[in-house]
């Protein structure tokens, strides 16, 4: 890329940009720190209390687990699904493809806390409120849109003849898609796969429709922890998961390259 | 003018060669990509499919490989119609015009690929994959991904992967495109050798005459999807049986000029026309045209027509003149030999030309 040079201007309105979205960060990693029993900014002591209070809290340790297992089989789950939905939809391009792209899309049009009371109604006599199916399905309807929309790209911009050499050579329509299609697609799954991940992991509103008493996802068991008390706990659960996320991406970076994956 | 030999009718009537395409038609719309496509290549012939572009080059092969579905027509091979038979049964190897190289693997793995396909052993795969990197000139790049590579180094790549699974049909799409003359020319024996040794069938797809008249057993011209001419280079040269052969393949001059009663009368020149009417075009090589101080003597099968020079163009090896000549711009090029001048401009000629290098054909 050729580099020209920034404007002052630019840089002065990019670095506040900057600031506004990390200010967040700037309080919240502090406050983690603190040695207060409240939260306040700035802490009147330091330590590294609220970490340690983290992994002795139980509710806090069991709904990371959730949400850890729950992101990894709703991402399994999306790929399972979107990669031959995703197939069907550039490939075979049945009749009406277009209007079914957006069909599958639809659902991120949705405010979320409408589509949340729509599965409330639904689950609820199914008796899938409060269980992990539940749950796994209720997140599936928010990532299955970014799966199938980011792996149709990538797979529409897939060079065709690079397949159809592949056949002349000798290898049938299965071993087209296992030994070429699909490592071509490598950049796509990874960014699929972390999109849906960062997704689930984040997913609040769903969540609060669905977990119980017994079984809760981490951002619902932060938010129930802030309503009752106003300790600095999930300001240091807050920063590990802002460390989590950030590995996600590096992970992403490594092997697909972020700016491929993310901007198109 | 369309000549029709017997082997053509008689190829209209069963499948002759080794690879017969009968009536392949591709249609676009209302547009005909490639238009009632009659050929047959015995097995082991090398046949160049020469013709503008978007004349339906791609499109023929692609069909013969299974890749586009025909939209009427047939594909024998072998005594067997193949016409619906998915790609990865046909053993044809295809060198794709452009290179669809395998970005994820090496190209060692690129070759070997066709070879994992038709489950050759390792030691073997291993020995022809070594083999052919070495034909292709690309010895020490093994490791290397597409991306790392020039554009002719990819389409080498490309020659080698199609090349190293020994199809009984190779169908070759401008495989030599993107190297330099000299490179361009060692790979084209390169890919004759190969051919012949191993008794190849292979359809060679080019823009380039000469590599079309140079190695190939025979010449298809195609124009607007249809085949025009299909014969060996020499009968492609010597007797273009229609005006856009003899246009297309190699230089031409090219005279309007009216025809009645077997003769046809072009720039002042009386030239034979027998079973034309009309309006016809008559043309002839440049380098067939010899220019002379004096007319060839009487009762010599030329025609000879005066005029004067009009521009000389020296090109090193050959000198070109166009003349004026009865009204119209005559060209008429020779080797150059040394120790002789260049006519000036304004000096006056005798334009000659064999009887037999006169092609007339019925105005379009
Ligand atoms: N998918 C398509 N839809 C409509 N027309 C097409 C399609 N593919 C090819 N054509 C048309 O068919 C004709 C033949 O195309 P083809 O690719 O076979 O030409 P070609 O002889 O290989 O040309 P070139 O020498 O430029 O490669 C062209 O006029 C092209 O525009
Ligand atoms: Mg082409």
């Amino acid at each position: 890329m050729d580099e020209r040079p920034i404007s002052p201007v630019l840089k002065a309105a990019a670095g506040l940009m900057f600031l506004f979205l990390l200010a967040p960060l700037i309080i919240v990693i502090p406050i983690s720190l603190s040695g207060d029993t409240y939260m306040a900014f700035p802490p009147s002591s330091w330590s590294l209390r609220w970490y340690g209070a983290i992994f002795s809290d139980t509710r806090m340790t069991a709904a990371f687990s959730v949400s850890l297992i729950l992101a990894l089989v709703v991402t399994a789950l999306s790929l399972l699904i979107g990669l031959p939905a995703a197939y069907a939809l550039v490939r075979l391009r049945p009749l009406g493809a277009e209007v079914l792209g957006s069909l599958f899309t639809a659902p991120l049009l949705l405010p979320t806390i409408v589509l949340g009371l729509a599965i409330l109604l639904v689950f609820a006599p199914l008796g899938l409120l409060g269980t992990f199916q539940g749950l796994v399905a209720a997140h599936l309807i928010v990532t299955l849109p970014y799966a199938i929309r980011v792996l149709s790209t990538a797979l529409a911009t897939l060079p065709i003849p690079v397949e159809e050499a592949a056949a002349t050579l000798g290898a049938p329509p299965l071993t087209v898609f296992f030994r070429v299609t699909l490592p071509m697609m490598r950049s796509g799954m990874v960014s699929t796969a972390a999109l849906c991940f960062l997704v689930s992991f984040d997913e609040v509103v769903l969540s609060l429709f669905m977990t119980g008493p017994r079984l809760s996802t981490l951002p619902v068991a932060m938010y129930r922890h802030v309503e009752q008390q106003a300790d600095p706990l999930v300001a240091a659960i807050s920063v590990l998961l802002v460390v989590l996320t950030l590995a996600v991406v590096i992970v992403v970076d490594r092997t697909a390259g972020l700016a491929k994956t993310f901007v198109r | 003018m369309m000549s029709i030999r017997p082997d053509e009718i008689q190829g209209l009537k069963q499948a002759e060669g080794f690879l017969s395409l009968r009536g392949l038609t591709r249609r676009y719309g209302n547009f005909n990509a490639v238009d009632d496509l009659n050929l047959d290549v015995a097995k082991g012939e090398l046949v160049a499919f020469l013709g503008p572009s978007g004349c339906g080059k791609t499109t023929s092969l692609r069909m013969i490989a299974g890749l586009a579905p025909s939209t009427s027509g047939h594909i024998v091979v072998d005594g067997h119609d193949i016409t619906g038979v998915p790609p990865y049964r046909r053993d044809m190897g295809l060198v794709f015009q452009s290179y669809a190289l395998f970005p994820h693997m090496d190209v060692a793995r690129n070759i070997a690929f066709g070879l994992e396909m038709r489950k050759v052993g390792k030691a073997e795969a291993q020995e022809r994959v070594r083999e052919a990197i070495a034909l292709v000139r690309l010895s020490g790049k093994e490791q290397h991904r597409p991306a790392q590579l020039s554009g002719g180094q990819q389409q080498r790549v490309a020659l080698a992967r199609a090349l190293v699974v020994r199809p009984s049909i190779l169908l070759l799409d401008e495989p030599l495109s993107n190297l330099d003359a000299k490179l361009r020319e060692e790979m084209r024996n390169e890919i004759r050798d190969i051919q012949k040794r191993l008794g190849i069938t292979a359809i060679f797809v080019t823009h380039d005459q000469m590599e079309a008249l140079t190695i190939c057993d025979k010449v298809a011209v195609m124009n607007h999807g249809r085949l025009e001419q299909l014969g060996t280079p020499l009968d492609i040269y010597e007797h273009p049986s229609t005006a856009f052969v003899a246009g297309f393949v190699g230089r031409i001059n090219r005279l309007a000029g009216t025809a009645s009663g077997g003769l046809a009368e072009v720039a002042g020149v009386q030239v034979a026309a027998p079973g034309f009417d009309g309006r016809v075009e008559v043309m002839v090589r440049p380098h067939r045209v010899s220019l002379s101080a004096y007319a060839p003597p009487a009762g010599d099968d030329r025609y000879a027509l005066a005029g004067t020079v009009a521009r000389a163009t020296f090109a090193g090896d050959i000198l070109e003149y166009e003349v004026e000549a009865g009204g119209v711009l005559m060209k008429s090029e020779a080797a150059t030999r040394g120790g002789e001048g260049v006519l000036a401009p304004g000096t006056p000629v005798i334009l000659s030309w064999h009887r037999r290098d006169t092609f007339v054909y019925a105005a379009s």
